[in-house]
């Protein structure tokens, strides 16, 4: 059959390694998630139907029970890929038992995530998963209506998930007596504004019904009183698109991929300092080590590593002890970071870890939705001393006030944003104290990247070369060519230009 | 009655047959990344340029694709061809995507200061 000559292999997952050229990536990484995206024509459903698409919907409705479906996504081991790890199987019976006669589904596609971009790679790159994965949720949960809950800067991701999902209609996968059977099912997108706690699940909903995105206290849970107050089943886009494979490769497959505890694979952005930037897959279980070395590539430009923060802006900062991690839910949380959605940011020694902690603050700052007072009282003054510190106004006592306002927010914060925010904070102050220790009792920022720790003078060994002169934005550096240099303290704003042009180590940091 | 599972089976015996009608194992095969990340790279142009030899009767498969996760080598083209290995370009300008066809695609030979190795 011409089937079996274009896909020799009938298994769903991992076969990236038989279309792709490009070895060295992506032989280390296994790929169920990410099993198409790259593949296949993303808006046609040929192309997916010819990767056995709609046939674990099919399977479904022809073979299984609700019940059995259920049973066995709590097989497979499956949780949820948004970050927190709740067992997807039990989320679905929770749905599935709670008394009510309408049900929801509900995609969480709002990646606020500032470098994550899994979520849309997998729209982008193969948009009917995600629709099939739901239609099997909605099935399994006994729902009639599924919502996409998507942020309105996809704008890509939203076109080819409305022609996904317009085209599934046509086909019969999606309305009326789907398939023949008669289990009736649609979906529809909403567009989200762009909050990031929006991403935490009563806020989204709150968001969808019309209401200011805040999440509100739980119990009750979704599964129980969700949308409209009706039992109703979210997931994100990561979960939805293993449900396929699940169904079609089996649970007892995935559930021998992974962990103990975590089973299958996770997707991460990979960025910062690292060779091979990009979307990685990797099972459960694989080491920080082997992501940063065999897959990325190592460090480029020499430069020694410092730390890799894991699970978005409010992930923790992890050193290189740390490096031998195994990534799973349990692991990461006890070395003191988190899963998150699955954002890795790789540190260099460039990088001041003070001043790391407070980017990533600002960043939660800004999006504290302000119903809580830890939350928004909270990370504010933390930001604010860690301003001063990274000001070379540092007091004495700010690094336990640190602590203290940290542990609090994290205890008393109402939902998971406020819950994680200080994470970066607390876990570069357990990791690299050293270097808060420095700004505040040296006024000495060792990476060089806090502007009021640093000053650049020029060496007697100066050849006069002129180079830093022509590179400086602001004209402060002065000397006649083949003479020594003078930098004017007044003029320079210490960008470093000229300490990274310099080719005679002549210019001193100090 | 026809079961959902013998509908699916049809769809997918139709869609290949769709598919093999656009010369799918015949002809060169040129994927193109065309996700939000590709695109702003510059992949529309590396489209553009395959799809102006078609037109100007290069007898070739074309398909986009979605991001495969190479964002630092990005717009990724692959070349796949029944029988032989696949290979993939990378940092496929405008410029890089003409020389693969004209010298790939239309001679075989591969133009190796862009393949990803």
């Amino acid at each position: 059959m011409a089937a079996k000559k274009i896909y020799p292999q009938e298994h769903l997952h991992d076969r990236s390694q038989h279309i792709f050229g490009d070895v060295n990536f992506f032989s280390k990484q296994m790929r169920i998630t990410l099993r198409n995206c790259g593949i296949i024509d993303p808006e046609n459903v040929d192309d997916y139907l010819s990767v056995r698409g709609f046939e674990a919907l099919a399977k479904v409705l022809a073979e299984m029970k609700p019940e059995a479906v259920i049973a066995e996504i709590k097989k497979s081991g499956l949780r949820g890929r948004g970050g927190a790890g709740f067992p997807t199987g039990l989320k679905w019976e929770l749905t599935a038992k709670a008394p009510g006669d309408e049900r929801y589904v509900i995609c969480n596609a709002d990646e606020g995530d500032p470098g994550a971009f899994m979520d849309r790679s997998t729209i982008e790159g193969d948009p009917f998963t995600v629709v099939e994965g739901m239609i099997i949720g909605g099935y399994a949960v006994g729902s009639s209506k599924g919502i996409v809950y998507i942020r309105a800067e996809y704008p890509l991701a939203i076109k080819r998930l409305e022609k996904a999902i317009e085209v599934s209609r046509r086909e019969g996968f999606l309305g009326k007596n789907i398939l023949g059977s008669n289990f009736s099912y649609d979906i529809e997108i909403r567009l989200g504004a762009g909050a990031f706690v929006c991403g935490e699940e009563t806020a989204l909903i709150h968001s969808i019904e019309g209401a200011r995105g805040m999440p509100r206290p739980r119990p009750p849970f979704p599964s129980v009183s969700g949308l409209f107050d009706k039992p109703t089943l979210i997931n994100n886009v990561e979960t939805w698109a293993n449900i396929p494979v699940i169904i079609l490769d089996g649970a007892d497959w995935f559930s021998s991929i992974g962990t103990a505890k975590s089973k299958g694979t996770k997707v991460f952005a990979l960025a910062g300092k690292i060779k091979n930037t990009g979307l990685v897959e990797v099972p459960m279980g694989t080491t920080l080590r082997q992501i940063i070395d065999d897959i990325g590539g190592g460090i480029p430009g020499g430069k020694k590593f410092k730390a890799i923060q894991t699970g978005g802006p409010s992930g923790g900062c992890l050193p290189a002890e740390y490096l031998d991690t195994q990534i799973d839910y349990e692991s990461l949380a006890a070395a003191g970071s988190i899963m998150g959605s699955g954002g890795m940011i790789v540190i260099d020694e460039d990088s001041c870890m003070v001043n790391l902690a407070k980017f990533f603050l600002e960043f939660t700052q800004d999006e504290s939705c302000g119903k809580c007072t830890p939350c928004r009282e909270g990370t504010k003054r933390m930001l604010e001393i860690l301003t001063r510190i990274t000001e070379g106004k540092g007091k004495e006592g700010d690094i336990e006030k640190l602590e203290r306002l940290g542990n609090m927010i994290k205890k008393a914060s109402l939902c998971g944003l406020g819950q994680s925010a200080p994470n970066p904070v607390l876990s570069t102050l357990k990791n690299f104290r050293e270097e808060y220790v420095e700004h505040i009792n040296e006024k000495k920022c060792r990476a060089g990247v806090c502007m009021s720790l640093v000053s650049y003078e020029i060496l007697e060994n100066c050849t006069g070369c002129t180079a830093c002169a022509r590179v400086c934005p602001t004209q402060a550096i002065a000397g006649e060519p083949k003479h020594l240099h003078k930098i004017d303290q007044k003029k320079c704003i210490k960008c470093g230009i000229c300490y990274k042009t310099c080719k005679f180590k002549a210019i001193k940091r100090g | 009655m026809i079961t959902p599972l013998e509908i699916v089976k049809k769809k997918k015996e139709e869609a290949i047959d769709r598919i093999m009608s656009k010369g799918y194992l015949t002809k060169k095969r040129v994927y193109v990344g065309m996700a939000t990340c590709e695109i702003a790279a510059g992949s529309k142009d590396a489209m553009a340029v395959f799809q102006t030899a078609k037109e100007k009767g290069l007898n070739i498969f074309i398909s986009q694709k979605g991001c495969a996760g190479r964002c630092n080598l990005e717009p990724t083209v692959e070349v796949v061809e029944e029988g032989k290995a696949p290979v993939k370009y990378g940092k496929v300008t405008k410029e890089v995507a003409q020389k693969i066809v004209d010298q790939h695609l239309k001679k075989d030979e591969i133009v190796k200061e862009a393949v990803i190795n």
